[in-house]
């Protein structure tokens, strides 16, 4: 007889980044799934899901109301990093705990989440190496105007000086602003390595477009040369791109046809959102099996257990241990250019010497 | 103006608390040793081994001048201050002290990075700023020698202006500043007078 958990999920199914929230909602409905169906488990998942539409003031109310209504003390959700920190509070205030399945900018180590997918020693790092050894050091960075563009454009600037490069422009966009003329054009016109483009949905599906057009016009971006660097893009949003994608790199730590996370089988998943989604319910499941009432204790006591660290969660930082990926869309597809790692979450990129050291501009 | 801050690296970085045991000590270890830093906490007494650690955190509600050995305001390390009671006199207290950022309580999972950022680039421009008023006060110190050798020089014939200039050359010939080519000259001038008797 398994005993019947509540579990909070809590993503957007409309708004700039649906595609994103979709496919981490698909991927944690799997899971539940699998648990529920899985007679090893002792345990099923009750699914309680909300969805903020894409308005970044819901999501803590609703991830409140989650907390209060039912009896969950664990929330699968959040994309944006702007929207994490504000639900920070309310699992505070109602002691729940959150599994962040999606890319994020690092800095942050909240004694409430569990930060499942890559930081950037994970991804936009190694996608730099990789970037200055094939292309050059010198960039031009776009972003969504909120914290993950700033931040990861703040880091790239800084590794790329230490590589010696330089930045030769940096423009950003207001979220699900589609006006990529701009920067398109300053692009076309300072002739970068690459560019490094943490453009949010509809931004980035317009800047790729636009981007396919200079390189049809101008010799200088055909052949794949400058290309299109993402550290979010994954195989769930080629569909609504289509062609544009073409030759875009990215950095995660999966791409369609490789062994799933959790299981290391190959599953029919659609993107690393969906991977890591049911990886992090998996986990879940885990520690929570075999122990009746640990589904309310505080997050620290459940990862103070021996499975965590065995399961790649790092109970100091509550980063995992991922397999870095660089890959190309080509002929439609993410095709792996080169896999790495697994490499330990290093969220204040403290932990090797090799990282970049953070600097910052202070304007007195 | 944008000043580019460099950051010390932080992993491995040895912070102290000078703290009583309490929850408080407890999450702000977590969050140290998320970031990647080694920490001790003491109470009362900081020792010796203390004050070379890489930043220290404080508690204001009940930190006394007599568990810092050195004067108010001159930490040697970037301090941090815990501020739990807002009550005017530990306010005045935390004031006189001079911590170089400051966290308010309970402490959470955020604010001790930006706050040891920030206690950082503090503590180095307070460094900084110790320095250049040292310097300028030698060199306000040293005016008096300055209107010296100028009358001195302008003795020989020129302009105050003129004087001024050549005190300037010569500064630059022997490659050392005005202050002290001023001291060189009066010196000389004062080395001639008692050969000369």
């Amino acid at each position: 007889m398994k005993r019947e958990i509540d579990l909070g999920i809590l993503f957007s199914r409309s708004g700039t980044y649906s595609l994103l929230g979709e496919a981490s909602l698909t991927g944690a409905r799997k899971a539940i799934a699998q648990v529920n169906s899985d007679p090893e488990f002792d345990l099923a998942f009750r699914a309680v899901e909300r969805d903020p539409k894409g308005n970044v003031d819901d999501y803590a109310p609703l991830c409140e109301q989650i907390l209060r209504e039912s009896s969950a003390r664990h929330i699968i959700g959040c994309t944006t990093s702007w929207s994490r920190k504000e639900v920070i509070p309310s699992l505070e205030r109602a002691d729940g705990a959150l599994w962040y399945p999606v890319p994020h900018e690092g800095f942050e180590t909240s004694d409430r989440i569990v930060y499942t997918h890559a930081c950037p020693n994970q991804h936009l790092v190694p996608l730099l190496d990789h970037a200055f050894a094939r292309h050059g050091t010198n960039s031009y960075l776009t972003g969504s105007n909120y914290i993950w563009g700033w931040e990861m454009n703040r880091l790239a600037r800084e590794v790329g000086i230490r590589a010696g490069g330089s930045v030769l422009g940096e423009r950003y966009l207001p979220l699900g602003a589609t006006d990529v003329t701009r920067i398109v054009a300053e692009i076309g016109e300072m002739q970068p390595d690459f560019v490094l483009n943490q453009l949010i949905g509809p931004s980035q599906y317009a800047f790729l477009l636009a981007m396919a057009d200079l390189r049809a016009r101008d010799p200088y971006f055909a052949q794949g040369n400058c290309p299109v660097l993402s550290c979010n893009l994954t195989d769930c949003e080629l569909p609504a791109i289509g062609a544009a994608a073409e030759g875009v790199i990215a950095a995660g730590p999966w791409f369609c046809g490789m062994p799933d996370l959790a299981e290391g089988v190959e599953r029919n998943f659609g993107s690393s959102f969906e991977v890591v989604a049911h990886a992090s319910v998996i986990m879940l499941a885990r520690l929570l099996h075999g122990r009746p009432g640990a589904e309310n204790w505080p997050l620290a006591q459940l990862l103070a257990l021996p499975q965590p660290s065995a399961m790649a969660i790092n109970a100091r930082t509550h980063h995992t241990r991922l397999p870095v990926v660089i890959a190309q869309v080509q002929g439609g597809v993410f095709v792996p250019l080169k896999i790495m790692g697994p490499v330990e979450g290093d969220p204040y990129l403290t932990l090797r010497s090799e990282t970049p050291r953070p600097a910052l501009r202070m304007v007195p | 103006m944008i000043r580019r801050l460099n950051i010390p690296d932080l992993g491995g970085a040895h912070a102290a608390i000078l703290h009583r045991p309490h929850a408080t000590v407890v999450a702000l270890t977590r969050q140290l040793e998320a970031i990647g830093l080694n920490v001790s906490s003491y109470w009362p007494d900081l020792p010796v081994a203390a004050r070379s650690s890489d930043y220290l955190f404080l508690d204001v509600d009940t930190a006394y001048n007599e568990q810092f050995p050195w004067p108010p305001g001159r930490a040697p390390v970037p301090t941090i201050a815990l501020v739990g009671s807002e009550a005017p006199g530990r306010i005045e207290w935390l004031m006189n002290f001079g911590a170089d950022a400051q966290i308010l309580k309970p402490v959470g999972t955020s604010g001790v990075y930006s706050a040891l950022l920030i206690a950082r680039a503090t503590f180095d421009s307070r460094a900084e700023m110790a320095d250049s008023i040292a310097s300028l006060r030698t060199r306000l110190g040293q005016r008096q020698t300055v209107v010296r050798a100028v009358a001195l020089l302008a003795s020989r014939g020129k302009s105050e202006d003129a004087a001024y200039d050549q005190l300037r050359a010569m500064a630059m010939a022997w490659q050392i500043s005005f202050e002290d080519a001023a001291e060189r000259i009066v010196a000389n001038a004062r080395h001639q007078e008692s050969e000369h008797g």
